[in-house]
């Protein structure tokens, strides 16, 4: 009975794991949110090895992976209120912060595929996205915010 | 002496006669303008570089002069976003006010007060967005052979970087950067090649319906949103926007809601194009109403 009792009091969290990529160590900013999930959509933890499947509601932090597969696509909602929907088979980073010697951290960085941006109050909102060739920067520049 | 040792030892007095960060000695032979292309990239910047030294004449060869760090480099790119911003503004009040913040930015540029520069430069390209007031929204796709394509849809420019150089890409343009090059020139979207998409034909629901719906999850529902297919198209964009906003990205042409709140809506679609950009997109109104029963109601404006 003492050997069971663990595993009765781990089992919610055990469900809770099968669900939505564990979250990181507290203390970490909540980079974006994930909504809209839909088909093949998988996370991996900064501090992690494994793709774990991703949910509505999965948060994300500095340097975790985002990845969908054909068929698959997702938004990330940003705290500022930006919206960048992921299209299918594409790869991302989430605010790298190690990014290439002289490139600015970017809050998304594309390794593959593609994103659509959307910044609805861009005079009070910014984004960066980074890729392999070029920095984009829509909104305002972020250091005046 | 070994090679080696000799090698090692030339490489110590290398570091330490070498000038530290943000510093730089003046070459024999060096002009102004020289130094000025050299350590700012900008061969005018010569007077800028002066006042950043307190110095009042062009320094002689040997002299240390200090070099600006990251405080000039927001300054530039404040400075950067307002001329992109400005050259996009039509005539009036806010640009006319903009151009003269933009004026004195440069004019504190020139004379090294870098924060105060990018407080003016910022407030230019504030002022001009906030009196456009419309969202920006533009696509990043990156090519299997690494190539970035920017696609901007609307709203006020994108800065597209690449290898220290910048440039803004305006609504309606796009912009291909091949790895290890600068920006090219931002070309009209319809200038790239093939004739632009035509938006897609929604088929429903009707326009101007009023849709009676049972309670479901999220609302009412379920209602399904269907148009024709997009050729060439790799996907779709479906946007909602009422009681609750919301985008869906699909491949099909259609999308159900399992549930939506009641109320107004305004639906629109665009095709996702190869190249990951959007096309041009078609837009409905909607209302959605509890009961059982399906009415139609007079067309609206949205059609």
């Amino acid at each position: 009975m003492a050997l069971c009792l663990p595993l009765l009091v781990c089992a919610p969290a055990c469900r809770r794991d099968a669900q939505a990529p564990p979250a990181p160590a507290p203390k970490q900013s909540v980079r974006a949110t994930l909504a809209e999930v839909k088909g093949s959509v998988s996370v991996k933890r900064a501090t992690g090895d494994e793709w774990q499947a991703a949910v509505n509601g999965t948060t994300l932090f500095d340097d975790d992976k985002l990845r969908t597969e054909r068929g698959g696509s997702a938004e990330l909602r940003f705290p500022s209120g930006t919206v960048v929907v992921v299209s299918e088979d594409t790869l991302l980073g989430i605010a790298e912060t190690r990014a290439a010697p002289g490139r600015p951290q970017a809050d998304v960085t594309v390794l593959r595929g593609a994103v659509d941006a959307t910044l609805d109050r861009p005079a009070n909102q910014s984004l960066t996205v980074g890729t392999p060739a070029a920095t984009v920067r829509a909104g305002r520049e972020i250091v005046f915010q | 002496m070994s090679q080696a040792l000799a090698a090692a030892l030339a490489l110590l007095a290398s570091a330490a006669t070498s000038p530290p960060p943000g510093e730089t000695v003046v070459r024999p032979g060096e002009s102004l303008a020289q130094l000025a292309a050299r350590t700012l990239g900008n061969e005018s910047a010569g007077r800028e570089l002066l006042a950043f030294n307190h110095l009042d004449g062009a320094p002689a060869a040997g002299t240390q002069v200090q070099v600006p760090g990251p405080e000039r480099a927001r300054a530039v790119a404040a400075i950067g976003s307002a001329r992109s911003a400005i050259a996009q503004a039509p005539a009036g009040s806010a640009r006319t006010e903009a151009e003269a913040r933009l004026a004195e930015a440069e004019s504190l540029l020139a004379r090294a007060r870098y924060a105060e520069a990018a407080a003016q430069a910022d407030g230019a390209w504030k002022l001009l967005a906030e009196a456009r007031d419309e969202r920006s929204h533009f696509a990043v796709a990156v090519e299997p052979d690494g190539r970035t394509r920017v696609a901007v849809r609307e709203g006020v420019p994108v800065r597209v970087e690449a290898q220290g150089r910048t440039r803004a890409v305006r609504a309606g343009e796009t912009l291909t950067v091949a790895r290890g090059e600068p920006p090219g020139t931002p070309q009209l979207e319809s200038a790239t090649g093939t004739s632009p998409p035509e938006p897609p034909i929604l088929i429903s629901p009707e326009p101007g319906l009023k849709l009676a719906l049972e309670p479901a999850p999220g609302g009412l529902g379920p209602v399904r949103f269907a148009w024709k297919p997009v050729p060439d198209a790799v996907g779709y964009v479906l946007e909602l926007v009422g009681p609750r906003k919301q985008t869906v990205r699909t491949t099909q042409p259609l999308v159900t809601v399992p549930g939506l709140p009641a109320g107004k809506y305004r639906w629109s679609v665009q095709a996702v194009l190869s190249d990951g950009s959007l096309g041009p997109s078609a837009t409905r109104a909607v209302q959605l109403v509890p009961g059982r029963i399906k009415l139609e109601v007079k067309e609206t404006p949205w059609q």
